[in-house]
């Protein structure tokens, strides 16, 4: 903080910032090059256009839900319905695809009841002051349950014409990769230089200070949780339209690459530091590193085992750096 | 420090993905197997005591008109009504039995023991039943034998000392053979292929895709076996990893084998979006409303799995047959209408046949 800490030249302190402002996010980039690199000369059809599509394409939807995620962590909560809420808002689309509603009603409801869902959430985590984690580990149980019970494990099929917009492309882009790319930058932007996003921050990095500053902070976290619901309900709209047939059960363990895919992206389970970017990068290479599996002839079973290990190493070199500057 | 964790997880599968390599047909199980003639010929029986159980005091009811109920697992489903339907043709057939078929509207095996409660209660002849839960209906079934009713199981079995005889859907060696036969049909005696299952460990998968190792070595030596990947039973993740595989083999690849009803209809999605409908075949386990639209597409040619109207038929046959007492402890088959000569396995249950193949003549007769 001093002028004494200043005397390093211009350009290297430009590196500098971009290093140790976005340090995470360049390791996993750099680990999906590395990693494209190495599975790519082992067999070249890794980086084949139609694999390359499958990868960003086949897993956007987990990209897009981790910047909700994101949010609501750096927000200094979790949400741990999220797979949950996806499968039931993806099952609440095709049910109204099916039914004869427009096609729009059945793209716009998963995000407006997703919205609204993640708001009863935020109201329960921040005015009855129940920690996010019961709030949203009940809500699991309420959605995965209830979701059986209503579609006795029916799948949905015979989907209309016109609505499969994960199937789309754009430029000869898919559809799913554009949502990525374009809801990561605009949330990266927003929380960047809004005053709302600079509060996000604020709330998870220290409530209390933030509370002094004149923050509203329970408003802030039935926000958050909002916004977050309506990356959910893109999510799932992205989900339910990638094949024919909508699932009627929760896809298994989604909630934990998604939380996964913000926790090694840079996001502090602590709440108060990372970005939307990391968790998008993050998502990718777990998506590269289950599809070189499969070229690799290895079980997926390790990709399990990788994203525990790098869960692990982030939360460690987190609380290292943490313990650095105190 | 990340980066050195990457480095060892590559390793560490680098390594494994060696070890695998050596390995025959991952995600079969290590029991062992049993492959069936090439030529269909039925597998000599391995002799087994009876092991079902016995009414108390039944009446004789030969050739007398019986009074029968069918209590499924739940009723209001398209596999249900076509068991039902099966039932129902096979009694019309018959002319002296009277079935009607009701049962819980959720899968609940407390409701379902109510059901048939209310119908010993009731006086009924006889009683076929698909089992939800094999240990907790055996009381139930039992109050019934003692009652000196004939009852008989189908799709899913009680214990056997609790009722009769089982009809047995498919064997799995049966399922094994249809399915390599199916493959070998469509895509080439020296085709290429890879399978998706759910997981290595799940029973059913692991003893199926062994028993395809063995059948395919025995009768369709050249088929290659080019890997078995997990999908569990996720329908985007089956996606995914069907698609995976179109990308790293391309032309090579010439089959999929679809080992779940999750895992066939997104292999057959993932052949469509890449554009390979008719030069990659898919052959699966799956019910044929998942397969339609691929099947009426011309994209997947056969779906294994048995007829269930068959299924309702035979054991509608079984149970005349028991109380007519011409099916005993200890017969090695019994005559089931249409169906012909049906065997007799494992001490007290009824195979029903070879699996049933779907085709696009067919799949259109079927609605689950």
């Amino acid at each position: 903080m001093s002028a004494a800490a200043a005397p390093v030249p211009a350009r290297s302190s430009a590196l500098r910032r971009l290093v140790s402002g976005y340090g995470q996010e360049l390791i996993i980039l750099a680990a999906i090059v590395a990693l494209m690199i190495v599975v790519g000369l082992y067999n070249p059809r890794f980086m084949s256009q139609s694999n390359l599509t499958s990868i960003f394409a086949g897993n956007a939807y987990i990209a897009v839900a981790a910047i909700g995620m994101s949010m609501v962590i750096i927000s200094g909560n979790i949400d741990v319905a999220v797979g949950s809420l996806i499968g039931v808002l993806a099952v609440l689309s095709g049910t109204l695809a099916v039914g004869g509603y427009p096609i729009w009603v059945a793209w716009a409801a998963p995000v407006v009841v997703g919205i609204l869902v993640n708001a009863g959430v935020g109201a329960l985590v921040a005015y009855a002051r129940i920690p996010s984690i019961v709030v949203t580990l009940g809500m699991l149980s309420i959605l995965k349950g209830g979701l059986i019970s209503v579609t006795a494990g029916a799948w949905i099929t015979g989907l209309p014409e016109g609505y499969a917009i994960a199937q789309a492309r754009l430029f000869g882009v898919p559809a799913p990769v554009w949502f990525m790319v374009v809801l990561t930058i605009a949330a990266a932007w927003w929380m960047r230089n809004s005053g709302f996003g600079r509060t996000i921050y604020a709330i998870g990095g220290n409530p209390e200070a933030a509370r002094a500053s004149g923050i509203r902070i329970e408003r802030s976290i039935v926000a958050v949780f909002a916004i977050h619901g309506f990356f959910v309900g893109i999510a799932a709209v992205l989900f339910a339209t990638q094949l024919q047939v909508i699932q009627s059960t929760v896809p298994p363990n989604l909630e934990l690459t998604v939380i996964t895919a913000s926790v090694v992206g840079g996001v502090s389970i602590l709440g108060g530091t990372g970005t939307v970017i990391g968790s998008t990068l993050a998502a990718i290479l777990f998506a590269a590193i289950g599809s070189s599996l499969i070229f690799l002839n290895v079980s997926a079973y390790w990709l399990r085992a990788v994203q525990g290990l790098l869960i692990l190493a982030t939360v460690l070199a987190d609380m290292a750096r943490r313990h650095r500057i105190r | 420090m990340l980066k050195k964790t990457l480095a060892f997880a590559l390793g560490l599968g680098l390594m494994s993905g060696a070890a695998y390599a050596q390995s025959a047909w991952t995600g079969g199980d290590d029991l062992p197997t049993n492959p069936l003639a090439c030529d269909g010929t039925p597998a000599a029986v391995a002799s087994k005591p009876y092991d079902g159980g016995s009414p108390t005091n039944a009446p004789d009811r030969k050739g007398k008109p019986l009074n029968v109920v069918d209590v499924p697992k739940l009723i209001g489903i398209g596999y249900f009504n076509a068991t039902s339907k099966g039932i129902a043709d096979a009694a019309a057939e018959l002319g002296n039995v009277t079935a009607k078929t009701d049962g819980p509207t959720q899968a609940n095996i407390d409701q379902q023991i109510s059901f048939i409660d209310n119908y010993i209660t009731s006086g009924v002849d006889g009683i076929l039943f698909a089992a939800n839960d094999p240990v907790a209906i055996a009381p139930v079934l039992k109050k019934a034998l003692a009652a000196g009713i004939n009852v008989v199981g189908y799709d899913a079995n009680s214990q056997p000392d609790a009722r009769q005889w089982f009809v047995n859907q498919a064997e799995f060696n049966g399922i094994a053979k249809a399915m390599i036969d199916s493959l070998a049909k469509e895509s080439g005696e020296d085709a290429s292929f890879a399978i998706v299952t759910s997981t290595f460990t799940t029973p059913n998968q692991a003893r199926w895709i062994a028993e395809m190792g063995a059948y395919a070595a025995k009768c369709h030596p050249n088929l290659k076996w080019l890997e078995t990947v997990e999908a569990q039973e996720d329908n985007v993740l089956s996606f995914n990893q069907a698609t995976t595989l179109i990308n790293k083999y391309g032309d090579e690849l010439k089959g999929i084998l679809g080992m779940t009803s999750v895992a066939t209809p997104a292999s057959a999605e993932a052949v469509t979006q890449a554009g390979k409908c008719g030069s990659i075949a898919v052959v699966g386990l799956a019910t044929p409303n998942a397969m339609k639209p691929y099947v009426e597409k011309d994209c997947v040619k056969s779906v294994v799995l048995w007829n269930p109207v068959d299924l309702g038929y035979a054991a509608m046959y079984v149970l005349r047959a028991v109380a007519d007492g011409t099916l005993e402890p200890g017969a090695t088959s019994v005559k089931a209408g249409k169906l012909g000569e049906l065997q007799v396995i494992n001490g007290s249950e009824i195979l029903l046949g070879a699996p049933f193949v779907f085709t696009k003549e067919n799949i259109g007769n079927f609605d689950f």
